[in-house]
């Protein structure tokens, strides 16, 4: 067929939308590939602590004494294992801070939902964690847990989007209403899958003040619209200043 | 659920739940056990298990695995108890008395004590049913997870920290010579392997006040996988729609210029 000379004027058209098709094609897939964010996972190797601080107390060794913790338990039994580290009193925590990630959040009370499973802070544009308050508060002896989101369907990354990109040796600090920060070391961080989630070993006795920061990550699971692990940063109670 | 830069999402709120508000009554009110079930005679087993007390109520979640499989056949019956009222500990070795290689479920008995309850699957669950193989978990690994209700001595036991996990049943390879012919101290017409403890351990405190059931919801997806597919899509249906365009100019420009 007779050819549409390029110096036409149909010609110059054609190739003139064609440029804009692609420019604008481009322009699109740049800015939608550099919106892409993925909360981080942590490595195996973040889940090998430095020093092996945060283990459980086992009470019921075969060869061990029953191991009753410190001094939280009604049974009046000395402990097989003595506490390790500072301990605070009680005092509800009130912000939570933790520079390596720049977050920082003023803490909601979490309790527990009809089915046992813990309560999770409302999602909202301002993401907010929460402590688990039965839980004990941040720099008592035992597992302090304190929970956020990694995201919400409506508004993005959360609170807790880069707890993956903590690793053993940062710190971070836990405010209480009796005005001390309680500082916090990092041992390790793991991620678990849901459906063979290891309570005790995040939510079981332990030797010293303990934190739990809870997040969720891995895949997404489209059909249930749930994320498949939860993120747990644990940390170790080093020390305590006024706040 | 993906967020789209193009388009609003409708949002969906996930395990979302009022802050701060009082919550399941019950969990402020009970208190929470656990503990660790590590191995005696030789096995290889672990475990651990939970009880979640509100009143006598006693909501009980165990998790063990590492457990003899198989008995003449069938899934291995670990007739299973909480022992009471004894010094609360698990037996070591000095507990074997008459030198067989096994501590036996009467040699541990000074260390842990009697039967006070039965974790049995279903039905009565009092020291009456400590030896009904029927209603036993059974495999080499399991959980169980069921709600009792526990009598006052063993209530008691628990609160002063004398209450003992005990699950029996071992392998009978993993015993001696000598062992693997005797009976059971306790049912003389089985081998002393399928009453003989495996697992032990002394529940006590938890430092939670009220133990959560396991993962938490965290997360609404909305930065997992691809964001924003309906820009991608767009901009990549415009680029290909240019490119497309552009090859009709080149060919036709070739074939005008051949």
């Amino acid at each position: 067929m007779s050819g549409i000379a390029p110096h036409t004027r149909r010609g110059r058209l054609t190739a003139a939308a064609a440029g804009v098709l692609v420019l604008a094609g481009v322009l699109l897939l740049v800015v939608g590939l550099r919106a892409q964010r993925q909360a981080p996972q942590p490595p195996a190797s973040a889940a090998i602590p430095i020093v092996s601080s945060s283990s459980p107390v086992s009470p019921g060794t075969s060869g061990n004494s029953s191991g009753a913790p410190a001094s939280q338990a009604p049974a009046a039994k000395a402990p097989a294992k003595p506490v390790r580290g500072p301990l605070l009193s009680r005092s509800v925590p009130v912000a939570l801070e933790i520079p390596q990630l720049k977050v920082r959040s003023d803490l909601l009370q979490l309790g527990l939902n009809p089915d046992q499973t813990v309560q999770v802070p409302p999602l909202e544009k301002d993401s907010r964690a929460g402590w688990y308050k039965y839980s004990p508060t941040p720099g008592q002896l035992g597992p302090s847990v304190i929970l956020g989101h990694v995201d919400s369907a409506k508004y993005g990354p959360g609170i807790f989007f880069k707890l993956g990109a903590l690793r053993p040796g940062d710190t971070l600090s836990v405010i209480r209403s009796d005005r001390t920060a309680a500082v916090f070391r990092v041992d390790r961080v793991a991620s678990y899958p849901k459906d063979s989630f290891p309570t005790l070993e995040v939510y079981g006795n332990t030797d010293s003040a303990q934190l739990r920061l809870i997040t969720c990550g891995g895949k997404f699971d489209l059909s249930s619209h749930n994320y498949e692990s939860n993120i747990v940063a644990f940390a170790t109670l080093v020390s305590s200043h006024p706040a | 659920m993906k967020k789209s830069l193009l388009l609003s999402v409708p949002a969906l709120a996930l395990g979302a739940a009022a802050l701060a508000m009082p919550g399941a009554a019950s969990a402020a009110e009970g208190s929470s056990y656990q503990a660790q079930l590590n191995a005696l005679n030789h096995s290889s087993a672990s475990g651990n298990i939970m009880i979640s007390l509100n009143g006598s109520q006693a909501t009980i979640t165990e998790n063990v695995s590492g457990l003899a499989d198989k008995f003449g056949g069938n899934p291995y019956p670990h007739v299973q108890h909480i022992h009471i009222g004894a010094k609360g500990e698990c037996p070591t070795t000095a507990a074997d008395t008459n030198g067989d290689g096994v501590i036996s479920t009467t040699e541990g008995a000074p260390s842990y004590g009697a039967i006070g309850t039965t974790l049995t699957t279903s039905g009565d669950s009092s020291a009456a049913a400590g030896l009904t193989l029927t209603v036993a978990p059974s495999g080499a690994s399991f959980k169980y997870s069921r709600t009792i209700n526990l009598d006052s001595k063993t209530l008691a036991s628990l609160k002063g920290g004398t209450a003992v996990v005990v699950v029996h049943g071992l392998d009978p390879a993993t015993l001696s010579k000598q062992a693997q012919g005797e009976k059971s101290d306790l049912v003389p017409s089985l081998p002393l392997a399928a009453t003989s403890p495996a697992l032990c351990g002394t529940l006590v405190a938890s430092q939670m006040s009220a133990m959560p059931g396991g993962s938490a919801d965290t997360g609404g997806g909305s930065t997992s996988g691809v964001e924003d597919q309906a820009l991608l899509g767009f901009g990549g249906a415009l680029l290909v729609a240019g490119l497309g365009a552009g090859a009709v100019a080149m060919r036709r420009r070739t074939a005008a210029e051949s």
